[in-house]
């Protein structure tokens, strides 16, 4: 009998060769056989930061996008995407988006606006930062960024200004994880390799969230079919948990305290590997710096270390989170069990919800740390060592100068720029800004205090000029002087690396019209010609508007935005990637030789590249002879050389940490006699107890721990619980899919996630009942959503919803509540008018939408917390639920500005100013990471005087 | 073109696997399926339903992809009249937009509420496997976006094909089995919470988890009041399904009674020799009233397709199989016979008359009747499927025709050999009737259920959402019992209709999906 299959072998994808005339049925003719002809062009998914393959079907026709479907070729997404890939199409064809450049006439955020043109908008935003600069008013220019397209791009135009301008949205997002990395490792973020582990342990919910929810939902699963056991920690019942085979749900902030418990477990049972400690963590430091009277060998170590964590029982992660310590040593048998195949991953999540959240991190790491599951198949990586930046034509020197608006003294450790905490100290007269971009941001929805927000963007004296760079309109937009319509992941130039397994990749978003206009031999010397209206690209913007700020090259700026080919002209998207990709990626042009085409052709063509497969584990690489110069040695073992740095074609920024008095720089780590690698710490080795903390005022957390939260009981009073306001819905991304009718469809909106305990409590609260949510601040008034997916005693409110457009105003009518804005006195309130309904357009979809409640903005009554050390804002609220008041209705939100500024100053209150713990003179150390890194001089605190 | 490959000519069997041990909820496939077929806003061709079971710490989400089941036996194909809906040789169930008449048949026929009726073009739409891709040799739209794989599709009639392997050896499962349909989409690893449609409460508030439940008058999944599952089962999301057949339908039921019934009464009372052959009421009343009310019967008929212009393919393109081609035929039937009842009135011919009493008589009742048989080609609305419905329906015809007859019948025409006026006759038939009516009516709602889907349509018509309608009827109905003794007879047929409404909105309010 025949054993083979007869069945006709379906394909996934048109084959490659074929993309260029691809000949498809079309759907809607069907069962009537009628052929389509599309060109197919690749780019990258725009509506999270996991930037996902995707292939733009063009009608050869009707010159449209017929649809987005997955990019095989892309490593990352592998050819498959999320719902909010194929929903792309939905943003292009958006009746309510921005067409052309718009100014404000009338007073700011008072609603009118007039059509531009963009040569007038570009000289006077040029104008005005060349003014600037020539005044030495460099620190008046800020570039408020959230979802960075390109690695490196805007920051490199930044540099060329020489302004230290740099803001972006991590301080509201992942600062919490990043510290917490950073002090194990240097390097500030993990790269699970979920595909090849044992156990997989999420801190967060990747089956369904960015960072990078399609790759690693894809590896997840692949790891749990072959065994893995999944292990999540969620307050609420994420889709992710429900895949778990053990989901935790523990009381917001206790986290460590569960992660203490198994290392405890680990420590006690001696299951953790032995000889990975010994030799790669910097123990020998810790005794000599906290034991000194002790013996410095590592069975010492292993007894402190046991001792240390002696009072770390389950019971007692147990009284601490409320799972039960049955469950929690179970868990810990598991995570015993992986041996070094256990990938972990915090992310956002419990790390940027908490006062000390980064201990989340930290001690999610420790247990890396523990069992050798550090940069091997199966564990945890440092993500730059799966990720590929490639040096760009122009690498400009970066700002000799320190912004203190983003970069304040009270927060030396901090990752990144306290962005949130902005009007607050524009507020105090810290500074005030004369330009102002935003761009794929919208902080007035989405940090918190966004009313702050607004009272700072009103006032002309503190924000000259507002640049709200957006392809549609947000909140923050309503507030800005010019409001320039940039394109869609589609319409836009970006070259992107992102951690998604072990490999380095890079990804091309390129403007798909584009790209297929040149395909079929039309010239395009400027994306405007092939967007819709007068979209435009933010590459070839910031192109622009730098020629203008110095038409004649004298201010030294436009000469890195010239063409290396033709210097003295103009710089193109085509030359700068064209350059990139012959020069800086290796294995790119003979890839692209051998298929007869230029690099930039095939980046045009297939949209992504593999650099590296199977990255080996960096950090036990034996380091070369020729890298070893005259070379010192550390009392710990840190080897330093003469040796020039080899030049690397990578430009993924990492720590630079300190060199030895000498001049030396670090090269590596002396371990059993062979001067190894590393990690890029100070000590050169994983720091379980970290110099940097302790040098900088920190010392009693210098070590993994568990500090209580703000919202642990002991800090809450009577009557509060905690709010988790932090989740994502699986088929929505912040501020950026409201404009996609597939998505809202799905998703409209936000209830407060209520166990039947509290509802009961609050006399039979029901599903849909209207409850009032009392922060610190103010309040807002939301329906409950009672369920048993959330633990009792918190409630939790996802993130995604509320969005509101003033009265009058243009906006995202599928997806924002009309809304009336008011203040008197310190106090400012919001009042939903309308809610989403159903009005003709372009789209006759758009008189079909059938949902009206498009959710809560809870955001705007959440005071700020910045974190001490890593200056996260901590997100969870500690809350007063109780039924609406009968004047109450769904949306009012209300707040008082006076307390906001009371918090704010109480939060600072716990800082330790690098005026005071400095050991150096420093405002930060210079080893940790920093965008737009200035010059070490930048460092030095200013004096007193 | 290249590529192609016919399904028409071929062995193979396609089948879907959905791995609900991969799903992780994310509505790729759906909004890839929107992209890949254009579906608009506010309808679904696939979704993914969302059941949280279980209490605190032990909750988990179940998620069901849920969509057209390619049955080897699928109901839409016999129910449709024009074979728009119809069945590949590669098993495939796909539709012809150019045929669709716009009916709904489809939509009443299938068990999982997988069919809709797109509102720009008012054709059926469901699933159709992407055929047109199929046919190309390219995957599903929504197999090729899934992020983990957790969508198969295979050939059955290929032994080791990984999706019929999969099918053979693993436990996987198919939704509602016991509609006799043999779905060749097969769920693995899917939870009961799901599967079933009233396994999980639904939700009070008119709210999801992150969304509105949809307009108040539409099918949602999840049970009201108690579900089936003993399990803590929530609805988490899903989308509303509108019932396909709305008050038209209710009303058509009704005019049809009064069509068919008038002729029956009369036609009954002739060759009982109640009525004269010669009688201005058999000559003319009878006729023209029961054509008057065909001709709104199948005005209604018309108005209710999404496609009213193509009415005519019903004739043109019949499907046998479809009751609403045999209900079509057997109303032009009995037109046919009104029509020859004119011309024999004209003719002034008694005899004519007579005979067509008697071969318009099994028309008539067909004419009434076959309703019962359109209902239950809706497989999966338990309701329908009473076997009192054709008694049922031809009880109401009688209490229809004589209290459709009575206002038009004048006290001085005595029935003959009886020695009273046809009048009582009537009075005395149309009692009997609404005793006949309300007695089955109690049985209909009394007896145990034989389904929980009967179960909560009948809670549904009776103490849920059409109950106003409901006992409206049953006590308008009541009122009828004195016809003898009082003029009850306007009363009566609006008790009937008011009834017609709640039964046949009822049938349609259990979520099917």
């Amino acid at each position: 009998m025949n054993q083979g299959s007869k069945s006709k072998r379906l394909r996934s994808y048109p084959p490659k060769d074929r993309w260029n005339d691809w000949r498809e049925l079309d759907s809607k003719s069907w069962p009537e056989r009628v052929e389509r002809r599309y060109s197919l062009i690749p780019t990258g998914c725009f509506n999270c930061e996991s930037s996902c393959g995707l292939l733009a079907y063009i009608d050869k026709d009707t010159g449209l996008i017929r649809k987005f479907e997955g990019n095989p070729e892309h490593p990352g997404s592998r050819g498959r995407n999320c719902a909010k890939g194929p929903a792309s199409k939905n943003q292009v064809e958006d009746p309510d988006r921005i067409l052309f450049p718009l100014r404000r006439v009338g007073a700011r955020g008072a609603g009118e606006w007039q059509r531009t043109t963009w040569d007038e908008a570009l000289d006077e935003i040029a104008a005005r930062i060349r003014k600037a600069i020539q005044e030495e008013r460099r620190q008046e220019i800020m570039y408020h960024v959230g979802r960075p397209g390109e690695d490196g791009y805007t920051e490199r135009v930044l540099a060329a200004w020489g302004i230290d301008g740099h803001n972006s949205h991590t301080n509201i997002c992942s600062s919490g994880a990043r510290a917490g990395y950073a002090f194990w490792m240097g390097y500030d973020r993990p790269s699970p390799d979920h595909a090849n582990a044992k156990v997989i342990f999420l801190v967060s919910a990747h089956l369904e969230s960015g960072h990078y929810f399609n790759p690693h939902a894809q590896r997840i699963i692949e790891a749990k079919q072959n065994g893995a056991k999944v292990i999540v920690l969620d307050v609420r019942l994420s889709n992710t948990a429900t895949h778990a085979d053990h989901w935790l749900s523990p009381y917001p902030g206790s986290e460590p305290a569960i992660h203490l418990a198994i290392a405890r477990h680990l420590i006690h049972e001696k299951l953790y590997d032995r000889e990975f400690v010994r030799q790669w963590w910097n123990w020998s430091e810790y005794l000599a710096s906290e034991h000194p009277g002790e013996t410095r060998d590592f069975e010492t170590f292993e007894r402190i270390l046991a001792e240390l964590y002696d009072g770390c029982t389950f019971d007692w992660a147990s009284s601490e989170s409320g799972v039960d310590a049955e469950t929690l040593r179970e868990v810990a048998d598991i995570v015993a069990s992986a041996g070094n195949q256990l990938s972990t991953h915090n992310w956002r999540s419990a790390s940027s919800g908490v006062s000390h959240g980064w201990q989340v991190a930290r001690t999610l790491f420790f247990l890396n740390a523990l069992m050798g599951a550090i940069g091997v198949p199966g564990g945890t990586y440092p993500n730059s060592w799966n990720k590929f930046v490639a040096a760009p034509i122009h690498r400009p020197p970066h700002p000799d100068h320190w912004n203190e608006l983003t970069w304040p003294q009270e927060f030396p450790l901090s990752f990144h720029e306290l962005s949130f905490l902005l009007p607050h100290l524009v507020g105090e007269e810290r500074g005030c800004i004369d330009t102002y971009f935003t761009r794929v941001y919208n902080p007035v929805w989405t940090n918190p205090d966004g009313f702050s927000w607004i009272d700072m963007l009103r006032d002309e004296k503190r924000i000259g000029c507002h640049v709200a760079l957006t392809p549609t309109w947000n909140e923050t937009a309503y507030f800005a002087d010019f409001v320039l319509p940039m394109g869609l992941g589609n319409e836009r130039h970006d070259i992107y690396s992102y951690e998604t397994h072990d490999a380095q990749w890079i990804g091309f978003r390129q403007p798909v019209m584009r790209a297929y206009a040149e395909r079929e031999g039309r010239k395009v010397s400027d994306t405007r010609e092939v967007n819709p209206g007068e979209v435009w690209e933010e590459n070839e913007f910031w192109i622009e508007l730098s020629w203008r700020i110095d038409p004649d090259g004298s201010m030294g700026i436009r000469k890195w935005f010239e063409s290396k080919k033709e210097p003295g002209t103009k710089l193109t998207v085509d030359e700068y990637y064209g350059w990139m990709f012959e020069n800086s990626v290796p294995g790119l042009p003979e890839r692209a030789a051998s298929e007869g085409l230029t690099p930039l052709e095939f980046m045009r063509r297939y949209g992504a590249f593999e650099v590296e497969r199977k990255v080996s584990t960096v950090y036990a690489e034996t380091v070369q002879a020729s890298e070893l110069d005259d070379v010192a040695e550390g009392p710990h073992g840190r080897v330093y050389t003469r040796a020039e740095k080899p030049h690397g074609a990578n430009i993924v920024p990492l720590p630079s940490p300190p060199g030895d008095a000498a001049g030396r720089r670090p090269v590596g780590i002396r371990v059993d006699g062979e001067v190894k690698r590393g990690f890029p710490t100070p000590s050169g080795k994983l720091e379980f107890w970290s110099p940097i903390l302790a040098e900088w005022g920190w010392g009693e957390m210098a070590i993994p721990g568990y500090p209580r939260s703000h919202v642990h009981p002991d800090n809450l009073e009577p009557g509060q619980i905690p709010l988790i306001p932090t989740f994502r819905l699986p088929v929505q991304i912040h501020t950026r899919s409201a404009n996609s009718k597939w998505l809202d469809e799905i998703a409209h909106t936000n209830p407060l996630w209520i166990h039947p305990r509290e509802a009961r409590a609050l006399g039979d609260l029901r599903t849909g009942d209207l409850v009032r949510v009392e922060t610190e601040i103010g309040h807002f008034v939301v329906r409950a959503w009672v369920t048993e997916g959330i633990r009792p005693g918190v409630v939790a409110c996802s993130h995604h919803m509320g969005r509101w457009k003033l009265e009058g105003q243009d906006g995202q009518r599928q997806l924002m509540a009309t809304v009336e804005l008011t203040s008197e006195g310190s106090r400012m309130r919001l009042r939903r008018l309308q809610g989403a309904h159903p009005w003709r357009s372009s789209d006759p979809d758009t008189e079909r939408v059938f949902w009206s409640d498009v959710g809560v903005h809870q955001n705007l009554t959440f005071p700020v917390h910045p974190d001490p050390i890593s200056g996260m804002h901590c997100w969870h609220q500690a809350v007063r639920v109780t039924r609406a008041k009968p004047d109450d209705h769904y949306g009012d939100i209300s707040v008082d500005l006076v307390k906001s500024k009371a918090v704010f100053e109480k939060w600072l209150g716990d800082c330790r100013s690098a005026r005071s713990v400095s050991p150096d003179g420093t405002r930060r150390p210079y080893t940790l990471l920093r965008p737009l890194k200035p010059t070490p001089a930048a460092y030095r605190l200013p004096d007193r005087s | 073109m290249p590529d192609i490959q016919p399904g028409s000519a071929s062995s193979t069997r396609w089948a879907k696997l959905l791995d609900h041990t991969r799903c992780i909820g994310c509505h790729a496939c759906s909004t890839a399926c929107k992209s890949e077929n254009e579906v608009p806003l506010g309808v679904h061709r696939t979704y993914v339903k969302q059941v949280d079971v279980g209490t605190f710490p032990h909750a988990r989400r179940a998620f069901q992809v849920t969509r057209c089941n390619q049955c080897e036996q699928p109901p839409c194909v016999d129910a449709c009249p024009t074979a728009a809906m119809h069945k590949r040789p590669d098993g495939i169930v796909d539709f012809d937009k150019s045929i669709c008449i716009g009916c709904k048949a489809c939509i009443a026929s299938c068990p999982y509420d997988a069919i809709f009726i797109n509102p720009y073009d008012g054709n059926a739409e469901k699933c159709n496997f992407c055929a047109h891709r199929i046919d190309q040799g390219m995957e599903p739209a929504c197999v090729v976006v899934c992020p983990t794989n957790a969508i198969h599709v295979g050939d059955l009639s290929d032994p080791v094909d990984p999706v019929t392997r999969s099918v053979h050896r693993d436990p996987v499962t198919v939704r509602r089995p016991e509609k006799d349909t043999r779905p060749k989409v097969y769920y693995k690893g899917a939870h009961q919470a799901t599967l079933d449609p009233l396994a999980a409460k639904r939700p009070e508030g008119g709210l999801f988890m992150w969304g509105e439940q949809g307009p108040v008058n539409s099918a949602l999944s999840g049970h009201p009041d108690t579900p089936n599952s003993s399990a803590a089962a929530v609805l988490a999301w899903d989308i509303p399904h509108r019932a396909p057949w709305d008050a038209r339908v209710s009303l058509y039921t009704w005019t049809k009674s009064l069509a068919a019934g008038i002729w029956l009464v009369a036609a009954m009372f002739v060759l009982f020799g109640a009525l004269a052959t010669d009688s201005s009421t058999w000559r003319w009343t009878v006729p023209v009233l029961s054509g008057v009310w065909l001709a709104a019967t199948g005005g209604l008929l018309i108005w209710d397709l999404k496609r009213p212009e193509r009415f005519w393919m019903i004739f043109a393109k019949p499907q046998w199989k479809s009751w609403l081609v045999r209900g079509a035929f057997i109303i032009a039937g009995f037109s046919a016979i009104l029509g020859l009842h004119v011309l024999a009135s004209l003719l002034q011919s008694n005899n004519m008359s007579r005979v067509l009493a008697w071969i318009g008589i099994p028309l008539a009742v067909m004419t009434a009747v076959y309703t019962a048989f359109l209902f239950a080609q809706a497989k999966a609305r338990d309701l329908w499927q009473s076997p009192l419905l054709p008694p049922l329906l031809l009880v109401q015809a009688v209490l229809a025709g004589s209290a459709g007859l009575l206002p038009f019948v004048s006290d001085a025409e005595i029935a003959q050999g009886a020695g009273v006026s046809v009048v009582t006759v009537l009075r005395w038939t149309l009692a009997a009737a609404c005793a006949a009516q309300l007695l089955l009516t109690v049985g209909e709602v009394t007896l145990t259920h034989s389904t929980a889907h009967a179960k909560l349509a009948t809670h549904e018509m009776v103490q849920g959402r059409f109950r106003m309608f409901f006992w409206a009827g049953v006590i308008l109905v009541g009122f009828g019992l004195f016809a003898p003794i009082a003029p009850v007879e306007y009363g009566a047929l609006l008790g009937l209709l008011a009834f017609e409404h709640a039964y046949v909105q009822a049938g349609q309010s259990v979520p099917l999906a």
